[in-house]
C-alpha cells in the first residue's frame, strides 16, 4: 500500500520508452541530404578540397545538434568516403593521402567521435532532467495525496475520540447525541478507507474483474443498501423495464460503482432532494447502462471532463473528501470494457451514466 | 430479544483482543454466554472440550487458515458457524459456506446485524429438521404435498421453479450458493451457468414478491448465492 501511494505517477515506463525510442529514418535521411549538398557544392564551386574538407566538419557539428549518435557516425564516414572519392583529386576513385590529408582525416574522425559522444551525453543530461521533472511532480501529488489523507483520517479520529471522552464525563442527556457523531465518523472512515484500498488496487493493476451475468434490479439493490444511511430522507425512485436483459459484468465492481454515485449525489445535492434510478439498453450501440439522476445544481460543460480525475474536487464540493470516489467509478468501469459519463438531467441536475457492453448469453433451458 | 433461559454458549475465535472485548459485550448483554479462543488451535481444543451453541471464527486468524479450522470443526460438530470476513473477498465467502460455514459478516458490522443472524441460526440449529410448512410474506410452501399458496390461493409455479423454491425453503434464512443449486437443479454440466439462476430467480419473484424489483424475501447475496428470509425483514 505504502509503496503504490509512493509512486501515484508510473516513472520508469516513460524512461523506458525515452531510452528505447528508435532512431528515425529520417535523420539518416536528413545525414545524406546535407552530405550530398555539400558534395555538390565542393565539384561546382571553385574552393580547393582541403577547405571543403572543413565545410564537411562544419556540416558534421551541425547536424550533431539535429539528430542521434549512429546517424552522426555515419555521418563522419559517408562525409569521409564523399570527401575521398568526389573531391579529392583524381576524382570518382578513392585516393591514396599524402601525410597532411591524413593527418586532416583523422582529426576530421576524432572530432565526429567526440561529437557522438558529446550527443550521448546530451540524451543522458535530457533523461535525467525529465527524471527530476516526474519525481518532482510525483512527489508533489504524494505530499498532496498524503495532507489529504491525514486531514480525512484525522477528522473522524478526532471526533471519536473527543466523543468517547464526552461519553465518560459529559451529561447523560447528550449520549444520544454523542452516538450519532460516532456513528457518522465511523461511516466516513469506513467509506474512506474503502476509497483508498479501492483506488490502490486500481493503480497496482491489481483489479481482475470477475464478469458474470446479473440482474440489474439485484445491483441497484445492493448499492442502495450500501447508501441507506447517506440517502435516508429521500425518495429514491427506480426504473428498470421488464424486458431489461442480463448485465455482464463482476457484481462487487459495479455495486460499488454505484453506490459511490449515490453517495456523491446525497454529499452534492440538496438534502431531501429526489434521486432517479434507472436502467435499460442502447441495442444500436450494442451498449447497457444503469443511470443516477439526482435534482441539483448540475454540473457545468467545462468542468465535465476533469471530474472522473483522481483527486480532482468540484468548486462547490465542500469540507470532507479526496476526490477519489469518481476515478474509482471510472476505474471500476473501464476494468470491466464499461465506461462512466456525465450529463444533464432533463429539467435540472446532473445524470451519471454507467456504460458496459451489451452481450447476449446463450438460451436457458426452459424446464 | 428474548434471552434463553439458561443462556447459550456462544465460542469466539478471533485474534483481536479489542474484537473479542466488543462481542463479548455485545453478546452477554444480549444474554448470551461467551468464551473465547485467540487462535484457531484453541478454538478447536475449547469447541471439542465443551460443545458451544454457536461459533463465531474470525477468517483471519495468525496460526491456521480460517477454512482450515472451519474443515476440521465439520469433521465431528455441526455446531453453527458465522465467519467474520473483512472486505470484498467473495471467493474465499463462497469457499468457506461450501466448507460448511452458516452464514457471514463482513467487517466492519454493526452489533444489532451480529445478533439477528445469531438468533437466526441458533433458532435453525433448535428447530431441528426442518418443518414441513414454510412460510413468509403472505406465501406459504407446504414441502410434503408439493404446493405454494400466496395469500390463501394456490400458486402455480413450474417444476423447476418450484425445485429451486424448494432448495431455498429446506436451507431458509440460510445461504445457498450458486453452485449447490446449479448442480442440484441442473446437474454437474451447469457449473458457472449463474444465468440460469439470474432468470429463474427472476420468474420467482414476479410469482412471490409483493415488489419484484426489491424483494424482501427471495434475497441476493452478491456474488455467492440466495437466501430465502422467512423473518418480516
Amino acid at each position: 500500500m505504502e509503496q503504490n501511494l509512493l509512486s501515484p505517477w508510473a516513472v520508469t515506463p516513460l524512461l523506458d520508452r525515452l531510452r528505447r525510442r528508435r532512431v528515425p529514418l529520417r535523420e539518416y535521411g536528413e545525414v545524406l541530404a546535407v552530405i550530398a549538398a555539400v558534395t555538390v557544392l565542393g565539384r561546382l564551386a571553385p574552393i580547393s578540397y582541403r577547405a571543403l574538407g572543413h565545410v564537411y566538419l562544419l556540416a558534421v557539428v551541425v547536424l550533431c545538434l539535429r539528430v542521434g549518435r549512429w546517424p552522426i557516425l555515419a555521418a563522419a564516414v559517408v562525409s569521409a568516403l564523399a570527401w575521398n572519392f568526389v573531391i579529392i583529386p583524381p576524382r570518382l576513385s578513392l585516393s591514396v593521402l599524402d601525410s597532411e590529408d591524413g593527418l586532416l582525416l583523422g582529426t576530421y574522425f576524432v572530432v565526429a567521435l567526440i561529437a557522438g559522444q558529446l550527443l550521448v551525453k546530451r540524451e543522458e543530461w535530457r533523461a535525467a532532467a525529465e527524471r527530476a521533472k516526474l519525481l518532482a511532480e510525483s512527489e508533489r501529488l504524494h505530499r498532496a495525496l498524503m495532507d489529504s489523507v491525514s486531514h480525512e483520517l484525522k477528522t473522524p479520529l478526532a471526533v471519536l475520540r473527543s466523543a468517547a471522552e464526552a461519553l465518560e464525563a459529559g451529561p447523560p442527556e447528550r449520549r444520544r447525541d454523542l452516538q450519532r457523531e460516532i456513528r457518522t465518523a465511523v461511516e466516513r472512515l469506513d467509506r474512506l478507507v474503502a476509497n483508498l484500498l479501492s483506488q490502490n488496487r486500481l493503480e497496482a493493476g491489481a483489479i481482475r474483474p470477475q464478469l458474470d451475468w446479473h440482474d440489474a434490479r439485484d445491483l441497484i439493490g445492493a448499492a442502495r443498501r450500501e447508501a441507506e444511511g447517506a440517502l435516508a430522507g429521500r425518495t429514491c425512485q427506480v426504473e428498470v423495464p421488464p424486458q431489461m436483459p442480463l448485465l455482464r459484468a463482476d457484481g462487487a465492481l459495479m455495486e460499488q460503482a454505484i453506490g459511490n454515485l449515490l453517495l456523491n449525489a446525497a454529499r452534492h445535492t440538496p438534502p431531501g432532494s429526489p434521486l432517479r434510478i434507472m436502467a435499460g439498453t442502447a441495442p444500436r450501440e450494442k451498449r447497457a447502462f444503469i443511470a443516477v439522476a439526482d435534482r441539483g445544481g448540475g454540473i457545468p460543460p467545462e468542468l465535465r471532463g476533469a471530474l472522473f480525475r483522481k483527486f480532482s474536487r468540484g468548486p462547490e464540493a465542500g469540507a470532507g473528501g479526496l476526490g477519489l470516489g469518481l476515478a474509482i467509478v471510472r476505474g471500476f468501469m473501464q476494468a470491466q470494457g464499461g465506461e462512466v459519463s456525465v450529463g444533464e438531467n432533463p429539467g435540472g441536475g446532473a445524470c451519471f451514466t454507467l456504460h458496459l457492453p451489451l452481450e447476449g448469453h446463450e438460451s436457458v433451458p426452459n424446464e | 430479544m428474548n434471552p434463553p433461559a439458561a443462556p447459550a454458549e456462544i465460542l469466539v475465535i478471533d485474534d483481536e483482543p479489542q474484537i473479542r472485548r466488543l462481542l463479548r459485550f455485545t453478546l452477554e448483554d444480549a444474554g448470551y454466554a461467551v468464551r473465547e479462543a485467540e487462535t484457531g488451535r484453541g478454538g478447536l481444543v475449547e469447541a471439542a472440550h465443551r460443545a458451544p451453541a454457536a461459533v463465531i471464527l474470525d477468517l483471519g486468524l495468525p496460526d491456521v487458515a480460517g477454512d482450515q479450522v472451519l474443515r476440521q470443526l465439520r469433521e465431528w460438530s455441526a455446531v453453527p458457524v458465522l465467519v467474520l470476513t473483512v472486505f470484498e473477498q467473495e471467493s474465499r465467502k463462497v469457499a468457506n459456506l461450501d466448507a460448511g460455514a452458516d452464514d457471514y459478516l463482513t467487517k466492519p458490522f454493526g452489533g444489532a446485524e451480529l445478533l439477528a443472524r445469531l438468533r437466526v441460526l441458533l433458532r435453525r440449529a433448535q428447530a431441528g429438521e426442518p418443518a414441513n410448512l414454510v412460510r413468509f410474506g403472505g406465501v406459504v410452501i407446504d414441502l410434503a404435498r408439493r404446493r405454494v399458496r400466496r395469500h390463501g390461493a394456490a400458486l402455480k409455479l413450474t417444476a423447476r421453479e418450484y425445485d429451486l423454491l424448494r432448495l431455498l425453503a429446506a436451507h431458509r434464512d440460510k445461504i445457498v450458493t450458486h453452485a449447490q443449486i446449479l448442480e442440484e437443479l441442473w446437474g454437474p454440466e451447469a457449473k458457472g451457468k449463474t444465468h440460469y439462476l439470474r432468470i429463474f430467480m427472476m420468474r420467482l419473484r414476479r410469482k412471490l414478491e409483493d415488489d419484484p424489483d426489491s424483494p424482501r424475501h427471495l434475497q441476493t447475496e452478491s456474488g455467492i448465492g440466495y437466501r430465502l428470509a422467512t423473518g418480516p425483514a
